[in-house]
């Protein structure tokens, strides 16, 4: 039986060393505690946190969630405890687990950035940030960071500056050309990227004629994503040099594999938890054997194995 | 200590699992459902459920336990639902023998013990709409137990649609039981919220609490009347739910909040899921 210690697994971003390569998502998951009861935390590569900002967020009107075809849609708006909850009263709970702890934060401003940063570097135990430049939630008062290279890549840059741990920028596919903002976000000295984001969409009540969220649009996840996911990593893959990690419907061992064949180091596990919160764990077992049954060394040689002739 | 509250800590996948019963209407089903694990079940939790091997639609279904008994070292849990959409026909399906995704106890519970009061009992008044009732069987069954007064108002919008007459008739007598339906095919005629608010003029400001679950319109109307009439309620709500056990956000409800003075706030958005199913009406911001 393979465990999460087993080395075959182990897989290393920007410095910092994952047991594994699964980890759970941003706003999939809570702030990790929340699936401490159905899950074993300690056999998670990582954890990405619930968004994180400066201050608390009330988030958006119900109807907040539909289902679609193959996955759901969501207009959350973002609501979040606040970065100084997030250290002082999740934190020193969640580091008592043998995980790596990515906080994924965001802001509406750069400056929102930085003062959420600044609150989560008094924080001890966090391992990298996972920046949300792409969120299409929330109306920002125009255009979000993620669909502009150079706005994407000021944000990245300003946070690189204020952050001591590295930083692991969350692209969104909601772009004509992903290289591009990618290389832009990589020049701005991001340590990795992790894709997709959700891909915004849409669902009308055809009786009442209404959309069927509140906000009007919200962000697709799950199975559904999956191929517009493995396009924007492998597009990446080509584009960047630094690691990526990948997202989009991940929800069995065959869905990690493709991403990390695709060019992905480690993947997250996001709508799945919804619906299965064992996904993840069922993940690194099946990777585990995966390993051992092509006789791979390390889950490593895999990435960005594609054959493209 | 009181049950009401947040009670996570008894949330299980209970993996071996088996329908043992089930059956469906045109508008309803009846699940009842065996777990090889006996696990606690409050009156007003509820479960996720949905038909094992299926992918399609992904996400569970949040379904309110109507009753429970005990089969030796399994236990046996039944669900009554409507039968509205893609998840609820996929159930409709599920035949003795088959298995289900199956995650509870979630959510909180009834507060029984405000019923039991400090001094003197207080009246129950139990009023559920639809498919609301099967969340207030169980209630109704502890409520007895602890020689709490308890009356039902039942109402549908036709005699079909009063979910569970004949087990709560069997369980309370019928003349504890008040029916409405909108049709006028069972009852009286019109609302279930006549024959309420006859009961609460005729109490004449004796203690007396509302336990309530129903459809939203429903919901509202009951909490207006216990407002007029100063009677506490307590709502069991629904909302779409993408987990059931808190982290995603979606089930969101507003509740009233204490503000600091120079915030516009004054409320924040709860989880249904998991800081519900049940509210004080008081408490929610409508």
């Amino acid at each position: 039986m393979t465990n999460a210690t087993n080395s075959q697994l182990e897989v290393e971003i920007a410095g910092v060393r994952f047991n594994n390569p699964v980890w759970t998502a941003s706003g999939t998951c809570g702030y990790g505690l929340d699936m401490a009861e159905l899950i074993d935390l300690n056999k998670l590569g990582g954890i990405c946190t619930k968004g994180l900002s400066a201050k608390p967020m009330r988030g958006n009107a119900p109807w907040r969630i539909v289902e679609t075809h193959g996955g759901m849609l969501n207009a959350i708006g973002l609501q979040n405890i606040g970065a100084r909850a997030f250290v002082a009263d999740k934190l020193p709970e969640l580091r008592k687990y043998d995980t790596r702890i990515v906080p994924n934060v965001f802001g509406y401003t750069i400056e929102e950035y930085i003062e959420a940063i600044q609150i989560l570097e008094e924080g001890e135990g966090i391992h990298a940030y996972e920046l949300n430049i792409s969120c299409p939630n929330v109306k920002a008062g125009g255009e979000s960071f993620a669909n502009d290279a150079r706005q994407a890549a000021a944000v990245t840059e300003a946070v690189k500056k204020a952050a001591s741990r590295p930083v692991i920028v969350k692209m969104s596919p909601n772009v004509t050309d992903v290289a591009a903002v990618a290389r832009a976000v990589e020049s701005a000295g991001a340590d990795a990227l992790s894709l997709i984001n959700t891909a915004v969409g849409m669902a009308i009540d055809i009786n009442t004629r209404r959309p069927r969220l509140a906000n009007k649009t919200g962000g697709l996840s799950g199975p559904a994503i999956k191929p517009i996911a493995v396009r924007c990593v492998f597009q990446a893959s080509r584009a960047v040099k630094i690691p990526l990690v990948g997202i989009g419907g991940i929800a069995t061992t065959e869905d990690a594999l493709e991403f990390i064949i695709a060019g992905a180091s480690a993947i997250q596990v996001g709508t799945a938890n919804f619906y299965d919160p064992s996904a993840s764990m069922k993940i690194v077992d099946g990777l585990a054997d995966y390993c051992q049954r092509n006789g791979l060394k390390s889950i490593n040689e895999l990435v960005g194995s594609v054959v493209v002739d | 200590m009181s049950a009401f509250g947040k009670i996570i800590d008894a949330v299980v996948p209970v993996e071996r699992n088996e329908i043992v019963r089930s059956g469906s209407s045109r508008s309803y089903g009846y699940l009842r459902l065996r777990l090889d694990e006996p696990i606690p079940v409050l009156p007003g939790q509820f479960a996720m459920l949905k038909a094992h091997g299926i992918h399609e639609p992904l996400l569970r279904r949040a379904m309110a336990f109507y009753r429970q008994e005990r089969m030796g070292e399994k236990l046996d849990v039944e669900f009554i639902y409507q039968i509205l959409g893609r998840g609820t026909q996929e159930l409709a399906k599920l035949a003795p023998g088959d298995k289900v995704d199956f995650l509870g106890s979630l959510g909180n519970t009834y507060d029984i013990n405000f019923a039991a009061g400090r001094e003197a009992s207080h009246e129950a008044l139990l009023v559920a709409g639809g498919v609301g009732s099967p969340a207030v069987f169980m209630l109704a069954e502890e409520l007895l137990k602890r020689e709490i007064p308890t009356r039902l108002f039942l109402g549908g919008a036709s005699h079909g649609d009063l979910c569970g007459l004949n087990d709560f008739t069997a369980l309370l007598g019928k003349e504890r039981i008040a029916c409405a339906t909108v049709d006028g095919s069972y009852g009286e005629q019109g609302f279930v919220t006549a024959p309420l608010e006859r009961q609460l003029k005729a109490l004449a400001g004796k203690p007396a609490v509302i336990y309530s679950c129903g459809p939203d319109p429903m919901l509202h109307a009951v909490a207006k009347l216990a407002d007029a009439y100063e009677v506490p309620a307590q709502l069991s709500l629904e909302a779409p739910m993408g987990c059931g056990f808190g982290v995603c956000v979606g089930c969101a409800v507003a509740v009233k909040h204490d503000c600091p003075a120079n915030s516009s706030e004054s409320f924040v958005y709860k989880k249904v899921c998991t800081d519900g199913p049940v509210f004080w009406s008081k408490e929610l911001h409508w």
